[in-house]
């Protein structure tokens, strides 16, 4: 989650005005764009600057991405989304939607935000950019398009980041590739002091939830279960194995992983703290100075990686007027271009010039793995944003057992449905 | 006063500067009136303009502040769980019902928030029912916004007190889920819009100032009792305006001119209305103040043409009179001026003039003098000439007989200057008569001075044909040995040489006595320059230079200033040198005496 989180910080929109629409630029127009994206609280880097400067400049003159960059985490940006939305306060292009399910249904319903599919269909040059599963991923079962499809399958993908100098001082040459073979990783690096795992259980609980929905997937049952979009129970055999591993999970981690979020996991890990972290492959852009050579990245156990191209969850917001949706179209079009030239570029580059991460990813993604859905796109909002945080750390410290854990899971969806 | 006026040049200069002046003040007034017409109208139609952006800021927060407040409830915990499936229960209703009472807003005079569950949340003594606010048509104000925070002026049926009052609603929704949204409303107190105004007025309380919904309805006025202002022309003016913000600045409109400002996402306008007495007002203490001023200029520049007049036409005046007072006598009656300009130099010029013209008949009336008496002189000249000559011609007879061959010899001398001397009276003469006349002259003083001098002739022209003023040569032989010989008493030489030089007839009396004293050469070869009036002055002695005046003279009046007359000092005596025209020699004057 946390990994998503940074990736949708890097893509995080959240709202501002809306009735700015252009300004004067000399003889012509310029439509300006706002947009809200986040600023890296730990490297103090702005998500996404690089496509936000290139677009700019390519369109100087006809359309702008104006741009206030907060400094907010993954869960303060997407409360401000819903905030921004209730007081008509969003700006044109919103992201981090997929990570809202509910918010993102309410948005649809309340015909807040753009149906793309007609722009798509009249662009064939776009169409032709986009993955299609990609596209698939993003579209609704009726054909409406409402998250945009910019990202490419190859750069959605979740496994985990590990220190290959911890590794090694537990005498640890390579990645675990079975379940067994990391616990006892695990243990091994516990036992030459080294803690394992950065974890936290605030927010969605994303780090330990993509090891143990990783873990549950390594079972057909598990793995269907997985792709069950609002799944009617967890009170069964997946629910139970999924509490078991999270709690199991939490034996090796870092003292202070309770009741925090991400951005404590994601500093422990770059302060040699933590030996492995789950991320995305955006966390490749954000690994600080210094670090490039020791940190990897593998697929989780039993070669899998999780995955779901809708998850940036770009939107177009309604309320503005047709000519700035347009050139919000544009820009996603331009996303969508940047995303294929530079996946081609790190695909085709020798692997002298990558990163050992950015060889790893390349290796454990063309190396056939098992994708696995992000929980994040399929489970209830209620489960995610409210009950995980509430009952993970209780399965933790022992206050409640898994049979409970997996009661309370079940009583979001139930509410879930009542708000529905 | 009455003097100065007596001045054309004054008078005329009084009438031209006055009719300058008016038109001056005339084409100013003008100016003015219109200049300060449109400045003075613009400088007051700009601070009202002004005062109407400051409302329509005042307009502009106001909004914010109420878009401020109503996300703030909207965000609030409560109002969202009301929205949601189970709704609140009625200890969490009641405390909403509460919450409303503290939002951070002035002058809200009631607030109803309607969540989806048809609750009602009011003042506790409110007591509106859900059936009442359907019935109210409150619902249908928010229209299809999203969210957005609505102002509207209307009758109050849902507090039920008829009256029309500026309420603030908008649309909560849910953050989380799509449920149907609740409704939120405030109604405002008239103090609410009415502090907008007051701070406008603090300004003035000359104009009007109010606020217009988006209907056009008055929903706020202040002003003065006995303004009267056209409401629906104002809000027409409105009405064909778009966009925000300053949409009037000055525009006319029945008896006066309107600012207005427009609060879009309100749909309020805030105008400033000022009547024309307001925008005249200024003009008319202005144009009092020029009147005043105009006088005193007036007033002013009257005196100083006057007094500044007076410094030119006085002198003239005095040149004027004393031109005109003339009589031809008195030449003590010059003018004294001292203006520092023209007419000094004017003064001077005349003052000169008359000396001149005193100088000239001085020199005519002498010339006439002089003239009546050589007329007379020659008249006597004339009748004895024969008795004259028979007389000595007795004498030459006498000393014959007596053999006294020297008086002989002067006798006949003298018979032969007196020839020239008395010859008719013609003052025009051969240079042969001339040369024997001085011939004459200088054998008789020979005889008186014996050894004293001998004397040479060389005449290089032809002396039968060649005229010449008579007289001219004896005064100089004549000066030769009276000042040259001074000092010798033998030896001396006297050579009269007469020759043609370019266009001049030259005659030069050389003597070899004592050379001419520097000072004396300067003083004389001077004359020539000088007026013929004032040659006298320089030898007012007749026994020095007389002589010399009297040629100069004589040949200056017959032959005009060609003449040249000068002497040269030279190694072993003295040149004097006469050069006289040679076409001077021909003149009508010679010819009549020839005839």
């Amino acid at each position: 989650m946390g990994a998503l989180c940074l990736s949708m910080a890097a893509s995080l929109a959240a709202g501002c005005g809306v009735k700015e629409t252009t300004e004067e630029s000399g003889a012509t127009e310029e439509v300006v764009i706002p947009m809200i994206l986040t600023v890296d609280s730990t490297t103090g880097n702005r998500n996404e600057e690089k496509l936000i400067e290139a677009f700019n400049e390519e369109y100087q003159g006809i359309y702008r991405v104006d741009v206030e960059w907060i400094v907010e985490t993954e869960e303060e940006y997407r409360q401000n989304l819903k905030r921004r939305n209730v007081t008509d306060e969003l700006p044109a292009v919103i992201t981090d939607l997929s990570m809202l399910p509910s918010f993102y249904r309410m948005m649809i319903q309340d015909g807040r935000i753009e149906d793309i599919s007609s722009y798509i269909e009249e662009d064939q040059e776009w169409a032709d950019m986009i993955e299609p599963v990609v596209l698939e991923g993003c579209s609704e079962p009726s054909g409406e398009v409402y998250l945009a499809p910019i990202s490419t399958a190859a750069f959605s993908c979740s496994g985990v980041f590990w220190n290959q100098e911890l590794f090694e001082r537990a005498g640890i040459e390579t990645f675990p590739e079975t379940w067994e073979e990391f616990w006892y990783c695990c243990e091994r690096l516990e036992n030459y002091g080294v803690t394992p795992l950065a974890l936290h259980t605030e927010g969605t609980g994303w780090a330990p939830m993509l090891l143990a929905t990783a873990e549950l997937a390594d079972s057909e049952a598990g793995a269907d279960f997985m792709k069950e979009l609002y799944p009617e129970s967890y009170q069964n055999e997946n629910g139970l194995r999924l509490a078991n591993t999270l709690d199991r999970l939490f034996d090796y981690t870092t003292d202070d992983a309770l009741h925090v979020d991400f951005d404590v996991a994601y500093t422990n890990f770059f302060t040699g703290n933590a030996a492995m972290i789950p991320n995305g492959y955006w966390m490749i852009d954000q690994i600080p100075e210094g670090w490039k050579d020791k940190v990897r990245f593998a697929p989780f156990p039993g070669n899998k990686l999780i995955s779901s191209p809708e998850t940036f969850g770009w939107s177009i917001v309604s309320s503005y007027s047709d000519e700035v949706k347009e050139g919000a179209v544009e820009f996603l079009k331009f996303r969508t271009r940047m995303n294929q030239a530079e996946k081609e570029e790190m695909f085709n580059q020798n692997a002298r010039g990558l990163s050992p991460a950015e060889r790893d990813y390349i290796q454990a993604y063309q190396g056939n793995p098992q994708i696995v859905p992000n929980y994040q796109v399929k489970w209830n909002s209620i489960l995610q944003e409210e009950i995980l945080g509430e009952i993970l750390p209780e399965l933790v410290q022992g206050k409640i057992t898994a049979e409970e854990f997996t009661r309370k899971e079940d009583e979001s969806i139930q509410k879930f449905e009542e708000e529905q | 006063m009455t003097k100065r006026m007596n001045s054309g040049i004054q008078r005329r200069y009084l009438k031209y500067t006055i009719a300058l002046l008016i038109l001056a003040l005339l084409l100013s007034s003008i100016g003015v009136w219109a200049y300060m017409t449109k400045n003075q109208r613009g400088i007051i139609v700009d601070k009202y303009e002004f005062m109407g952006e400051k409302m329509g800021i005042a307009l502009e927060n106001l909004y914010q502040k109420s878009d401020e407040v109503t996300a703030e409830c909207i965000l609030y915990d409560d109002v969202q769980k009301s929205l949601q499936a189970n709704g609140l229960e009625e200890v969490q209703k009641s405390g909403l019902s509460k919450y409303f009472a503290y939002v951070d807003m002035e002058d809200v005079e009631e607030y109803c928030y309607v969540d989806n569950h048809q609750n009602i949340y009011t003042r506790s003594y409110s007591k509106v029912s859900y059936e009442e606010f359907a019935d109210s048509g409150f619902a249908r104000m928010l229209g299809e916004d999203y969210s957005t925070t609505r102002w509207f002026w209307t009758e109050d049926t849902l507090f039920g007190t008829k009256e029309p009052a500026l309420f603030i609603g908008r649309y909560v929704r849910n953050m989380e889920y799509a449920h149907e949204p609740g409704m939120l409303f405030f109604k405002m107190k008239d103090e609410f819009l009415g502090r907008i105004l007051k701070s406008g007025m603090n300004v003035t309380n000359e104009v009007a100032v109010g606020i217009l919904d988006a209907e056009g309805r008055v929903c706020s006025l202040v002003m003065s009792e006995d303004c009267h202002i056209p409401q629906e022309r104002i809000a027409e003016a409105v009405a064909k305006q778009d966009g925000d913000g300053m949409i009037l600045g000055g525009t006319e409109v029945q008896g006066g001119v309107v600012s207005a400002y427009r609060q879009g996402d309100a749909g309020m306008v805030v105008f400033t209305y000022v009547p024309e007495s307001v925008l005249n007002q200024g003009l008319t203490r202005l144009l009092l103040v020029l009147g005043g001023i105009y006088l005193m200029v007036v007033a002013v520049a009257v005196n100083l043409s006057i007094y500044f007049s007076k410094r030119f036409t006085k002198p003239i005046q005095d040149i004027t009179e004393a031109m005109t007072g003339f009589d031809g006598n008195d030449f003590e009656r010059t003018i004294e001026l001292h203006t520092n300009t023209e007419l000094d130099q004017i003064g001077h010029s005349y003052n000169e003039m008359l000396g001149n013209i005193e100088r000239l008949l001085q020199e005519i009336k002498d010339q006439e003098k002089e003239l009546r008496t050589s007329e007379l002189n020659m008249l006597i000249s004339q009748i004895n000439p024969h008795f004259l000559y028979n007389t000595l011609d007795t004498i030459y007879m006498l000393a014959r007989i007596n053999k006294e061959e020297t008086t002989m010899k002067m006798i006949q001398a003298l018979s032969k200057y007196l020839r020239l001397s008395l010859n008719k009276g013609n003052d025009v003469v051969t240079v042969e008569d001339e040369l024997e006349n001085v011939k004459s002259y200088m054998e008789i003083q020979q005889i008186r001075n014996e050894n004293l001098f001998q004397y040479e002739i060389d005449c290089r022209v032809d002396a039968a044909r060649t005229r010449v003023l008579k007289l001219i040569l004896q005064p100089l032989v004549e000066n030769a040995i009276k000042y040259g010989f001074c000092d010798i008493f033998e030896g001396g030489v006297i050579r009269i040489i007469v020759e043609e030089r370019e266009r001049y007839l030259q005659f030069r009396v050389y003597n070899s006595g004592m050379p001419i004293e520097t000072e004396m050469c300067e003083k004389l070869n001077g004359l020539s320059v000088q007026p013929l009036a004032k040659m006298k002055e320089l030898f007012p002695d007749s026994r020095h230079g007389y002589g010399v005046v009297n040629i100069i003279t004589r040949l200056r009046l017959k032959y005009g200033e060609g003449v040249r007359f000068y002497y040269v000092a030279e190694e072993d005596g003295t040149s004097c040198i006469v050069e006289i025209p040679k076409d001077g020699e021909d003149d009508h004057e010679m010819e009549a005496d020839i005839s």
